[in-house]
């Protein structure tokens, strides 16, 4: 039962969030100049549904737009079109809702997220732990300064730096566009390059830590062998930690590829986002954040849900195991730490 | 009477500086760092003096000169489209951004010392409000917020500065309010208000000097990566309004040529990914001279 007021709880909160986060956007985006006629009229060349529409036509776009009721009920009608799946047409493309362009964009987006995630586990990882294994030699230090190196430079960067290099220099790969793999192969790597270096150092620190501890300790004096060792006690405990890291990660990949996408031209969800910033394609831009911030928030919920059964200690100090903790509290064993605990969850809580 | 209260502390006016020399220490001997500071130092220097230094003015356009490739005579990193000088439209860009960067950072600064110190010190229900304010915008993510209001605001300086500070102010908040809980029950606080010090004088005199530590080191991470968001946005086609030179509007501009000019973006982007990692090297020293949990 506390789990699943726990998971309500939760849920109800990251509603609440994002109805604030629709509320702040829409109050923004009413500031912006132009409504939309004045926006088709300058659009006019590439819509050109407005140029041509008689007076009649026009008063049929904007009731299509409603942009001929007040704004509040602009707003519920908006939402309510959010809630279901009938967010209407966009400004720039007449002829697709703003939902059809998130299905067809956001997959993109995902995809090159999905791949930097993959691409920086399978590299970071076993950097890491040859960087603890063989700690204070060159292979350490060289992963470590290489990291810091990667983890100042943020995916647009390296991306413009990984095509001086590889498009203007040895002119191996295409520097725009998206035709074929080849394509996304640039800002794949150019989005891994930081998470490359804090799942590296990450890695190396969890493994160092593990190494540490007492269980190894005992199984290295028990004569088991190295392997054994690092593959039952050691990787197995400091790879758990990952989950957090990479939940998040990849959330912000998703949202986060705004800026590669608009370098290298590819038609992800982050270039429909800034391409209906800079021509103030309201609905578009209301669905897309709306979408990115429900993303980041499903994400970070589910990351919490996922470490909870994962790892009992986390269940015990968000108050969700039962019996043994329960009847310890109840002795009043450890009441300072209880109370403390109790207080987190709650201030936790509200809101 | 607020004197009386400050003597004592007077007395303990040789351990901070200790302590302070004792980090500068720590800095000094971590070379990367040393080398940071260097090459930031540089680049501040070059920024703020950019009009003596740039052989023209950003906006100047030498006729019949454009394209010049790198190394050209009286142009050392050769001109773009328009024939402007590069290496001038790089200092001034740099210029650009660190204006925007310091003075982004300042204003969220100011913004989460008042907030932090209220909701940390107060405590109860504005606490709650406040923390709550926090909660939706950490659900927001900043460069889309960043990238919303410039997008209503229009693009100049002033939009992108207001941009960046309300997307930053709030981790800088929450760090100042932790770090005023942790304080407020620290024995010398205590020691403080049982000698009679209430409010202003027990946040600013007691709490505030042992916050600073985590806010420079938060600081010295927020400036570059303002700079950072600053050339995004204007890669973007959302920042600072033309003519006035950003390293991200130099890439907006030179992309298209990026395989037969690569000059045009190359320079830029070099000059701004070595100060990037200057700065972040000099943020490491920093927060590993202070003891500071990266958080």
């Amino acid at each position: 039962m506390k789990v699943v007021t726990f998971v309500v709880r939760r849920v109800l909160r990251v509603i609440l969030c994002l109805w604030v986060v629709s509320l702040l956007t829409w109050t923004l985006l009413q500031f912006a100049p132009g409504d939309f006629a004045s926006i088709q009229a300058v659009g006019g060349g590439t819509v050109g549904l407005a140029q041509e529409a008689s007076a009649e036509q026009r008063a049929g776009l904007q009731a299509r737009y409603g942009d001929d009721i007040p704004v509040w009920q602009q707003y519920t009608q908006f939402m309510a079109g959010v809630l279901t799946g009938d967010m209407g047409p966009t400004y720039r493309y007449p002829h697709l809702t703003v939902e059809q362009i998130i299905a067809r964009a956001f997959p993109v987006s995902a995809g090159l997220a999905i791949g930097a995630v993959v691409l920086s586990v399978v590299i970071a990882v076993p950097l890491g732990i040859l960087a603890a294994v063989r700690r204070r030699t060159i292979w350490d230090t060289g992963t470590m300064f290489v990291a810091t190196l990667g983890h100042g430079l943020p995916n647009y960067l390296a991306g413009l730096v990984l095509v001086l290099i590889f498009s203007a220099g040895l002119g191996w790969l295409p520097p725009f566009g998206w035709r074929g793999p080849e394509n996304a192969i640039l800002p794949i790597v150019a989005l891994a390059v930081s998470p490359i270096a804090i799942l590296a150092r990450y890695v190396r620190n969890s493994v160092l830590e593990n190494l540490r501890e007492e269980y190894v300790v005992a199984a290295k004096a028990k004569g088991g062998k190295f392997r054994t060792i690092m593959g039952r006690h050691v990787l197995r405990n400091s790879m758990m930690p990952l989950v957090t890291v990479l939940g998040p990660m990849f959330a912000g990949l998703a949202t986060g590829t705004i800026f590669v996408e608009s370098i290298f031209g590819v038609p992800g969800l982050g270039r429909y986002f800034t391409e209906a910033a800079v021509q103030r394609d309201m609905p578009l831009l209301m669905g897309s954040t709306l979408f990115f911030a429900a993303l980041l928030m499903v994400m970070n919920l589910a990351v919490d849900l996922i470490y909870a059964a994962l790892d009992p200690r986390v269940r015990a100090s968000l108050n969700l195991t039962r019996t043994a903790e329960e009847a310890l509290k109840k002795d009043g064993a450890q009441p300072a730490a209880s109370t403390s605990t109790e207080r987190t969850s709650q201030s936790g809580g509200t809101l | 009477m607020t004197s009386a209260e400050v003597t004592p502390s007077a007395s303990d006016a040789g351990k901070p500086r200790s302590e302070m020399s004792r980090r500068i220490g720590r800095f000094r001997r971590n070379r990367l760092a040393v080398v940071g500071l260097i090459i930031v130092a540089i680049a501040c220097l070059s920024a703020l003096f950019a009009p003596v230094i740039a052989p023209y003015h950003y906006a100047t356009l030498h006729q019949g000169q454009e394209f010049l490739p790198t190394g050209s005579p009286g142009h050392i990193m050769g001109t773009d489209i328009l024939g402007r000088d590069v290496f001038s439209r790089v200092l001034y860009s740099l210029r650009t951004a660190l204006f925007i960067a310091i003075v982004a950072e300042l204003l969220s600064l100011v913004i989460s010392f008042v907030v932090g110190l209220v909701a940390g010190y107060k405590g109860g229900k504005i606490d709650q409000w406040l923390m709550a304010g926090t909660d939706v915008m950490f659900a927001f993510p900043g460069y889309l917020f960043a990238v919303l209001l410039v997008a209503v605001l229009g693009r100049s300086t002033w939009a992108v500065i207001l941009a960046l500070t309300i997307a930053s102010w709030v981790g800088l908040s929450r760090l100042l309010r932790a770090q005023i809980l942790r304080l407020k029950s620290m024995e010398f606080v205590e020691a403080g208000r049982a000698m009679g010090a209430t409010g202003w004088t027990l946040v600013m005199r007691y709490m505030v000097p042992g916050a600073m530590g985590p806010v420079l080191v938060s600081t010295s991470f927020g400036i570059p990566a303002n700079m950072l968001a600053e050339s995004g946005l204007a890669i973007l086609g959302l920042g600072v309004a033309p003519p006035m030179p950003s390293v991200g509007t130099m890439i907006n501009e030179g992309y298209r040529f990026v395989q037969s000019f690569p000059h045009l973006i190359g320079w830029p982007v070099v000059v701004f990914v070595l100060i990037m990692l200057a700065f972040t090297w000099v943020g490491d020293g920093v927060r590993d001279a202070f003891d500071v949990d990266e958080s």
